[in-house]
C-alpha cells in the first residue's frame, strides 16, 4: 500500500474558528478519498495546509514522500487544486488561462501546448478553448477549472466541493468526468463535498468535526457502523401498533403517521411484517445512507 | 514563468475597458477643464502673443497631463494585485511552484509596462492637440528626453504606489486610494493652480511630492521647444512650476532625476521589508 498523503498529529490554530487539533490520516495512491465535515470543522484549514498555502503549528505531513514545509516547491509540482471559488480570469479565453497558469511549471512551449490539448481533452472542453472564461456556464467553468488543475499532470488532485452550485444534470456530468479521472488517469483524488451520494462513491472516507477526526472507513463500513436499516410502517391503527411494539420491547419512533423501527438488517423486517400484517396500510424497508451516518457521527446536517 | 504573469496582467488591464477608462479619468478631466475653462483664461490674459502663447500654454498643460498619466495609469494597473487578492486568485499562484517574489515582481513590471504605454499614448494625443492648435511636434532630442522621463516617472510611481496598494486587501479600499490620488493629483502636479500662486507651505508639499518633479522636468523639455528657457524670467519659471526653487537656488534637472531615483529605491526597499514581514495567510 502506497501512502501518497500522510498526516500525523496535525495542529493548526491560525484560524481560530477553523482550528485543527491534532489529526492523523493517510490517503492511498490512486484512490478516491473523501474528506467530510460540517462547516467550520477544520476542513479548509487542513486542505490549505496540505496544499502549501498555510503553515501549521505541529505535526508531520508528507505528500508523495516529500516533506511539507521543506519540499514545498516539489510538492506544488505534484498537486492540482480545484478551489471552491474559481481562480481563472474571466476576461481571458480558456486557452489563455491554461497557457498562463501552465507557464508556472517550467514546461517548454511545445510541452505546454501538448499539456493544454490533453487537459482540454480529458475535461471534454476542446470546443471552448477560444471562448472567454467569463462567458461559460457553471458546468463549463468547472471543467475549465479542472483542466487548469490538471495542466501539469499532477499526481494528486484536490477538489474542494467541485459540484456545489451546479444543477443536478451538470453535477452528474462533472462527477462522471471526475470518476473517469481516477479510473483512467490514475490520479489520486482528494475530495471534499456536501453531497453524500458523492462521498458514498469514495474508496475511503474520513469525517472531522471541531478539529478532531471523528470517523473513518469505507462508505460501507461507515454506513454499517453509524446508520441503521429501518422499517417504516404506516399503520391502520397507530395506537394499537405502538402498544404491541412496546409490549414486545421493540424500539421505535414516530414521524407523523409513520412508525419507524430500526433494524439490524433488512431481513429482520420479515417477521415483523408478518406479525403486524393486518395493521399495515403501506410499508417500506430502507437501507442506512451516508446522510444518516454523517448526521449520527457529527450530530449535524451537512448543509447547515 | 514571470513573463506569463506579466503578460496576463497586461492583457487583463487592456481587456477591462472600464479600468483603462478610469485610470485615464484624471487625465481626461484635466484636459476637459483646460479645453473648456483654463485655456480661455490663459489665452485671455496673454492674447498679444497669439499662436506662440497658445503653443506655450498648451505645452505647459500637456507636460502636466503626461506626468499625471504616469501616476494614474500605473495605479490603475496595480489594481489587478488587489483584485487577485480580493477574489483569492493569488491562491492559485501560491500553490504553484513559482516564488512569491516573482508574483510580486510581475505586478510591478506589468504596472510599469502599462504606465509607459498609456503615458506614451497620452504624449501622442498631447502632440496631436498641440499641433491642431498651431504648435509644432517636439524635436527628436526632446522626444528622447521625454521618453526617458516618462520611463523614470512611471518606475517611481510604481514603486511609490505599490507600497500603498500592498497595504490594502479589498477593492473598496483600493477605490479610496484611486479617488484620493485622482482628486489630488491635479493640485499636487501644480496643474489646476500654478504652484507660484499657492501658499509657501503648500508649495513645499508639492516640491516633496516626487511625481511633481517629473512634471517639472517634462515642462522644461516641452516648453524649451517653444522658447529657450533662458528667455523666461525666474519668476515665470518658478510660478509655473517649470523649475523648482528652494530659496534662491533652483533645482537642476539632475537633482530632480536623482530625487525620482531615490524615491524609487526607498519605496521598493520599504515594500520588500513589509512584504517579507507579512505572515503567510490563507
Amino acid at each position: 500500500m502506497d501512502k501518497i498523503i500522510e498526516v500525523k498529529g496535525l495542529k493548526n490554530n491560525y484560524v481560530p474558528v477553523e482550528a485543527v487539533k491534532g489529526i492523523d490520516f493517510y490517503v492511498e495512491k490512486g484512490k478516491l478519498f473523501a474528506f467530510l465535515g460540517p462547516n467550520g470543522a477544520g476542513k479548509s484549514t487542513t486542505i490549505n495546509v496540505i496544499c502549501t498555502l498555510l503553515k501549521y503549528d505541529a505535526g508531520d505531513v508528507s505528500v508523495n514522500h516529500l516533506e511539507l514545509g521543506r519540499d514545498d516547491d516539489q510538492i506544488r509540482n505534484q498537486i492540482g487544486i480545484v478551489f471552491q471559488d474559481s481562480v481563472l480570469d474571466s476576461l481571458l479565453t480558456v486557452e489563455e488561462n491554461l497557457r498562463i497558469r501552465g507557464g508556472f511549471y517550467g514546461l517548454s512551449k511545445d510541452e505546454l501546448s501538448e499539456a493544454i490539448n490533453k487537459a482540454l481533452t480529458v475535461t471534454d472542453i476542446q470546443e471552448l478553448r477560444n471562448r472567454r472564461y467569463g462567458q461559460l456556464s457553471g458546468g463549463q467553468r468547472r471543467r475549465a477549472d479542472i483542466a487548469r488543475a490538471l495542466i501539469h499532470q499532477p499526481k494528486i488532485l484536490f477538489l474542494d466541493e467541485p459540484t456545489t452550485g451546479l444543477d443536478p444534470q451538470t453535477r452528474k456530468s462533472v462527477w462522471t468526468m471526475i470518476e473517469n479521472l481516477y479510473v483512467n488517469e490514475g490520479v489520486t483524488v482528494f475530495l471534499t463535498t456536501h453531497y453524500m451520494e458523492e462521498a458514498a462513491k469514495a474508496d475511503y472516507v474520513i469525517i472531522i468535526d471541531n478539529g478532531h477526526l471523528v470517523a473513518k472507513g469505507t462508505p460501507n463500513e461507515l454506513k454499517d457502523k453509524y446508520s441503521s436499516d429501518s422499517l417504516q410502517i404506516k399503520p391502520n391503527d397507530k395506537s394499537s401498533l405502538i402498544e404491541a411494539l412496546s409490549k414486545d420491547n421493540i424500539s421505535y419512533r414516530c414521524e407523523s403517521d409513520v412508525v419507524i423501527i430500526p433494524l439490524q438488517s433488512t431481513t429482520d423486517a420479515l417477521p415483523l411484517l408478518k406479525k403486524f400484517e393486518s395493521n399495515i396500510t403501506t410499508f417500506q424497508v430502507l437501507n442506512g445512507t451516508m446522510d444518516d451516518a454523517f448526521i449520527s457521527i457529527t450530530g449535524k446536517e451537512m448543509r447547515e | 514563468m514571470i513573463f506569463s504573469l506579466v503578460e496576463r496582467n497586461i492583457k487583463l488591464y487592456f481587456r477591462d475597458k472600464a479600468s483603462v477608462f478610469f485610470s485615464m479619468l484624471s487625465v481626461l478631466i484635466i484636459i476637459g477643464l483646460y479645453v473648456l475653462f483654463l485655456g480661455e483664461l490663459v489665452k485671455g490674459s496673454g492674447s498679444a502673443a497669439g499662436d506662440a502663447a497658445r503653443f506655450l500654454t498648451d505645452s505647459w498643460i500637456m507636460a502636466g497631463v503626461i506626468a499625471t498619466a504616469t501616476v494614474t495609469t500605473t495605479l490603475g494597473a496595480l489594481g489587478q494585485m488587489v483584485d487577485d487578492l480580493a477574489r483569492k486568485i493569488n491562491r492559485d499562484f501560491e500553490t504553484a511552484p513559482i516564488k512569491r517574489w516573482m508574483i510580486v515582481l510581475s505586478y510591478i513590471l506589468s504596472s510599469i509596462t502599462i504606465g509607459i504605454l498609456m503615458s506614451l499614448f497620452t504624449f501622442a494625443l498631447a502632440e496631436v492637440y498641440i499641433v491642431i492648435y498651431g504648435g509644432e511636434v517636439v524635436s527628436f532630442l526632446a522626444f528622447i528626453k521625454m521618453l526617458g522621463i516618462i520611463v523614470l516617472s512611471t518606475i517611481t510611481s510604481s514603486s511609490f504606489l505599490f507600497f500603498f496598494v500592498s497595504l490594502v486587501k479589498t477593492m473598496n479600499a483600493f477605490s479610496v486610494i484611486s479617488t484620493i490620488v485622482g482628486t489630488l493629483i491635479g493640485f499636487l502636479m501644480g496643474i489646476y493652480v500654478p504652484i507660484g500662486i499657492l501658499p509657501t507651505a503648500i508649495q513645499y508639499v508639492i516640491k516633496v511630492f516626487p511625481p511633481s518633479h517629473a512634471a517639472s522636468l517634462m515642462r522644461q523639455i516641452m516648453i524649451n521647444e517653444v522658447i529657450d528657457l533662458s528667455y523666461l524670467s525666474t519668476d515665470t519659471l518658478q510660478e509655473l512650476g517649470i523649475r523648482f526653487f528652494f530659496g534662491d537656488t533652483f533645482l537642476s534637472p539632475l537633482v530632480s532625476i536623482l530625487l525620482l531615483i531615490g524615491t524609487t529605491v526607498v519605496f521598493f526597499g520599504i515594500s520588500v521589508w513589509v512584504l517579507s514581514k507579512r505572515k503567510r495567510e490563507s
